[in-house]
């Protein structure tokens, strides 16, 4: 059985850590207890200090400027016939990649967004704090009802150009990924499969959109979009 | 034709990576170098590295650690061109006054000049852990140290960051 120094030497070094004995100690010890809630306090504005405030990118791009771009062909060098069929060839093309591609889409750009922050899905049994949680929800003018479950992830994210609440939440199923897009209207819920990510985007009357998206063996589409639904009625708007 | 489709689509898609995870990489460079400047230079210098490079990414989740090594190599290259002198700490928390600076109301300041305090070898596992949520083995991987190095050096970093910080430490245990 652990007892209080190896405990506190354990969440020093990591207070995430979600190793079974610690919980166990935790849970039947008063003093480890209020030690983890002071130290998860001060873990909780060390995030917010590290977070400090960058300059945006500038207006040149980080990858080399793109090539000129498709060459016209002259009609005068060839006939319509050529020209047609080059259109034809540029549609084909275009629609392959179109395809072949995710959609150039808001579902392709919460994908590629998943990828910064591999560590949200964790699963844990540690919520955030609930000052880092109104403070990720605050840009969006929203409030999360306790009863969506444990949130385990709360950050605010730059997407698109504005800053958007990326929350994690812990359920029966795992852990799942929401985004608050109150920037980014759909007209109907989009449902996408990407890189090992499933999800669906619906649409919040008034208030842009929403992302919900799992990976893996993560839950199932209809057990997904059960929990969409959930999360949608979570979500108290407090601002237009 | 169809190639340089491609290759723009490619590079819009390469663009809206790194517009994505360049916040939290300038941070963590920054925290690094503890000069927003030099943070800046070197993460744009590792961004077109890593465009060069990016036929070597094979899992696009694996981006920001990728990219966090390039910005961590590209640090060791500076370093030992720049051949930087000591560096008295009140200088740089005046110097990067305004980056320190928390918004009113939120009572950061103090922290993040501590933050500026820590040795290089606590500051960079804690930056690596609370702000880019690695686990223990990824920042073992990362900075070539064991996993019981690693909790150590996280343990001491932040018993040192509460300290500075006036928390109290009264029950905190014996190394």
């Amino acid at each position: 059985m652990m007892n209080c120094a190896q405990y506190r030497r354990a969440v020093l070094a990591d207070p995430r850590d979600a190793n079974p004995e610690l919980r166990l100690h935790r849970d039947g010890c008063r003093e480890c207890l209020e030690y983890m809630e002071r130290l998860l306090r001060f873990e909780g504005r060390l995030q917010r200090a590290l977070r400090v405030s960058i300059p945006a990118a500038g207006a040149a791009s980080v990858v080399p400027l793109r090539t000129s771009g498709l060459r016209r062909a002259s009609p005068s060098r060839r006939g319509w016939l050529a020209m047609a069929a080059s259109v034809l060839i540029l549609v084909a093309a275009a629609g392959s990649l179109w395809l072949a591609q995710p959609h150039s889409s808001l579902a392709a750009d919460v994908v590629a967004h998943m990828a910064g922050e591999p560590q949200a899905w964790a699963r844990t049994d540690i919520p955030v704090p609930t000052p880092d949680l109104a403070q990720a929800l605050a840009d969006a003018r929203v409030q999360l009802d306790p009863k969506v479950g444990m949130v385990s992830y709360a950050r605010s994210c730059l997407f698109r150009t504005h800053h958007v609440p990326h929350l994690v939440v812990q359920t029966e199923m795992g852990p799942v990924t929401v985004m608050v897009l109150a920037h980014e209207s759909v007209p109907k819920p989009e449902r996408f499969d990407e890189q090992g990510y499933h999800g669906v985007i619906l649409p919040v009357a008034g208030h842009g959109s929403l992302a919900v998206l799992a990976r893996g063996q993560g839950p199932d589409p209809d057990m997904l979009k059960q929990i969409a639904a959930r999360v949608q009625d979570a979500l108290v708007w407090t601002g237009s | 034709m169809n190639d340089q489709v491609g290759g723009n689509l490619k590079r819009e898609r390469f663009h809206a990576l790194c517009q994505s995870l360049r916040p939290d990489l300038l941070r963590f460079a920054f925290w690094l170098s503890r000069d927003l400047a030099l943070a800046e230079d070197v993460v744009q210098e590792a961004m077109l590295r890593a465009w060069k490079a990016q036929d070597s990414l094979l899992d696009a989740a694996a981006a920001k650690p990728w990219l966090l090594t390039i910005i961590r190599r590209e640090f060791a290259r500076t370093f030992e061109r720049k051949r930087l002198v000591t560096v008295d700490i009140d200088e740089l928390v005046a110097r990067e006054e305004p980056t320190l600076a928390a918004a009113q109301g939120d009572d950061l300041a103090e922290l993040r000049a501590a933050l500026f305090k820590l040795p290089e070898e606590y500051r960079e596992p804690l930056v690596l852990q609370v702000l880019m949520g690695y686990s223990t083995a990824e920042i073992a991987a990362e900075l070539n140290l064991s996993n019981a190095a690693v909790l150590t050096r996280l343990f001491r970093g932040r018993n040192q960051l509460r300290a500075l910080c006036g928390e109290d430490t009264r029950m905190d245990p014996e190394e």
